[in-house]
């Protein structure tokens, strides 16, 4: 008995000292959101993120950089997350490394938050300045009340230089011109500290008497009335009457020094500027749709129909904001990040260009290790095992137009 | 010695025991009810105290005081009624701020940057002077209740003032109005914090046009009332003393 426990003992003490070992010499920085982590159907089927394109992949601090691209909200939005009827465009960064200097939707500034129409495209900018340094991933991001955060593709940025460096001047509507990084921060310490002070002040007045020993038994004795000297009420009068007074003097002489305030802004902003995109002359039919679990494709059977007068190639299946690539027709110049690019990801039965009036059934496989990496084979886990996705069709001249797909998905299990 | 004699042997040194007592006893009260009172604030008040942007006339002045006024009322029953000692509500104060203090800066600030003048936790120190002062003048729970607990509710915004006035300077940004609490909430990227959950400036208090803040207050103080009158007597049953009867041990 002895010697088992002596092992078990000696067991216990070298698995804690290799658990404080590897706990002490691995700890790598928190690199991800939880993107992937979010339900497949969530990022598939709700907002689609598009033409994104972060400016630089390097800022020193005080530096501006923007994300730019196009949104998607999804005509066939779950029946189980709330509509976008409130929704806020965020940035998904950790903490504030960057603050966001402006954000907009079709050109208006978007501070609060606004209602999306279903079906709609949007072109949005955020605009972020440096602030930390570090090396971050920054995605946009999508917050739908009721709905939790919809987070689009991440990059990683870069910030040099020095936090102790950044600046937030802001000029104000009485004139005046501050840093909003460090403003009003004396003040604050100030007020704390005097209210501390007065705080302790008259918890000193009473602990320097004896507390509750004495005071307990002349209270159980009926003495309690004997503990409260005239000395006692006099100063509490006069800490009532000192913080009252105080109270009231400050709140005059700040509006005194402050006369123009406002309250928080806050409202909804609808009737966000939709974009435009060009007018779709492509039909496309899902005919059926499976995924193949052991080689980690989608495979679709499209029946595409080209009701426009240029021939048209299938070049891209965006879904979760992994893009799905036909090399012979496009190629990413927009340095995506290259864990979302499938470069050679999409494979067509028969992508020679579709002419005008033409009607083609096309199988397209769109396979990468990104299905299991993002964790969007997780689909068929989902209450409603459907897909979708944007399409990406090309004409002769480059011209893009983009079609939405939405359809059942069946899971192929050998 | 046998457990009848006394452990000390003579005055002083009952003076001394019983001062080091004192010490310990508040030493540990005020801990222990800086981690309770700290939680406590942290899951009722949270956002409103947390952020700079939440500080509104409505909803601020109204909710902070309500269930901030709970530990106050309950430790100055214990307090009050077994010792006779009106420092009930301001201890509970020290308490959390130091704990919200030291949350601030090294978690908001330390760990994830938000500038401290963004973050900084609300003043509470005018209505626990007041009710502390309150209750020993008057030596009466209901009044402590009903005077105590509307200075409570009334203090905080004045109190609050001179810190919160200058985040209230308007600013034009990018062709629109905002405070700069409004701007700090907006620049200070919070992922998990939209703008749509922020409950400020909402309410029907329409018809009082600009002059909210003091309505807001007169209600935060009618309710701390009650809340006061609650917590007083959980502290009333925690504080008290039952003994059983050896017999049916």
């Amino acid at each position: 008995m002895k010697l088992l426990k002596d092992k078990v003992a000696k067991l216990s003490f070298v698995a804690l000292l290799a658990a404080s070992s590897a706990a002490m010499l691995y700890t790598p920085t928190a690199a991800a959101h939880g993107e992937k982590s979010q339900a497949a159907f969530m990022r598939m089927r709700t907002i689609h993120w598009f033409d994104l394109n972060w400016s630089k992949e390097e800022v020193k601090v005080n530096d501006t950089m923007t994300v730019t691209g196009k949104f998607l909200v999804f005509a066939g939005w779950p029946e189980t997350v709330d509509k976008p009827d409130i929704a806020f465009l965020n940035v998904g960064i950790p903490g504030p490394v960057f603050i966001r200097a402006g954000s907009w939707i079709g050109g208006q500034l978007v501070p609060r938050s606004v209602s999306l129409e279903l079906g709609e495209t949007y072109e949005f900018k955020v605009l972020l300045k440096a602030r930390r340094p570090g090396d971050w991933h920054v995605h946009s991001m999508m917050n739908v009340k009721g709905g939790g955060p919809i987070i689009g593709p991440g990059k990683w940025t870069t910030i040099t230089g020095s936090m102790k460096d950044f600046v937030n001047p802001v000029t104000t509507l009485t004139g005046e011109t501050i840093n909003l990084e460090t403003y009003n921060l004396e003040n604050t310490y100030f007020w704390h500290t005097l209210w501390y002070a007065i705080g302790l002040a008259w918890l000193a007045y009473w602990v320097r008497k004896p507390m509750f020993i004495p005071r307990s038994i002349a209270v159980e004795s009926g003495k309690a009335n004997t503990l409260i000297t005239n000395t006692d009420r006099q100063v509490g009068i006069g800490f009532i009457v000192g913080t009252i007074a105080l109270v009231a003097m400050t709140m005059v002489s700040t509006n005194e020094k402050y006369p123009v305030t406002t309250p928080l802004q806050a409202g909804l902003l609808r009737g966000m500027k939709p974009y435009e995109m060009p007018a779709r002359t492509v039909t496309v039919k899902v005919e059926d749709a499976t995924y193949r679990v052991p080689g980690r494709a989608m495979q679709m059977t499209l029946k595409v129909t080209n009701n426009g007068d240029s021939a048209v190639r299938l070049g891209e299946f965006n879904t979760a904001s992994v893009r799905f690539l036909d090399p012979a027709v496009l190629e990413d110049t927009t340095g995506y990040p290259d864990d979302l690019l499938a470069e050679e990801g999409l494979t067509v039965s028969d992508n020679s260009p579709l002419k005008p009036g033409q009607t083609r059934t096309i199988q397209v496989t769109a396979s990468d290790a990104a299905w299991e990496v993002y964790r969007l084979a997780d689909l068929i886990y989902d209450p409603d095992s459907r897909f979708a996705g944007l399409l990406f069709f090309f004409d002769e001249n480059g011209k893009r137009q983009m079609i939405t797909v939405d359809a059942p998905l069946i899971p192929v299990f050998i | 010695m046998s457990a009848s004699q006394s452990a000390v042997r003579s005055r002083a040194e009952a003076v001394k025991v019983s001062r080091t007592f004192d010490w310990m006893i508040l030493f540990t009260l005020f801990f222990v009810v800086l981690g309770g009172y700290h939680i406590h604030y942290m899951l009722t008040g949270g956002d409103w105290d947390f952020w700079t942007d939440w500080k509104d006339r409505r909803l601020w002045v109204t909710v902070a005081p309500i269930v901030s006024i709970t530990f106050p009322a309950a430790v100055q029953a214990c307090l009050w009624y077994r010792y006779r000692l009106p420092y009930g509500a301001v201890v509970c104060i020290l308490g959390l701020l130091l704990g919200e203090w030291v949350n601030r800066y090294l978690n908001f600030w330390g760990w994830t940057y938000f500038p401290v003048n963004f973050v900084f936790p609300s003043q509470l120190i005018p209505g626990a002077i007041a009710l502390d002062v309150i209750m020993m003048l008057g030596g009466s729970m209901t009044l402590t209740a009903v005077a105590g607990g509307m200075a409570w509710g009334l203090l905080f915004y004045p109190g609050n003032w001179p810190v919160m006035a200058p985040l209230h300077v308007p600013v034009e940004y990018n062709g629109m109005m905002m405070t700069l609490a409004d701007l700090q909430g907006y620049h200070y990227v919070r992922t998990g914090t939209p703008e749509y959950i922020r409950m400020v400036e909402k309410g029907t208090l329409r018809t009082f046009g600009k002059d909210v803040a003091p309505v807001s207050a007169f209600f935060s103080g009618f309710v701390s009332i009650i809340i006061y009158f609650l917590w007083h007597f959980f502290g009333r049953w925690f504080a008290s003393t039952a003994f059983v009867d050896g017999e049916n041990v």
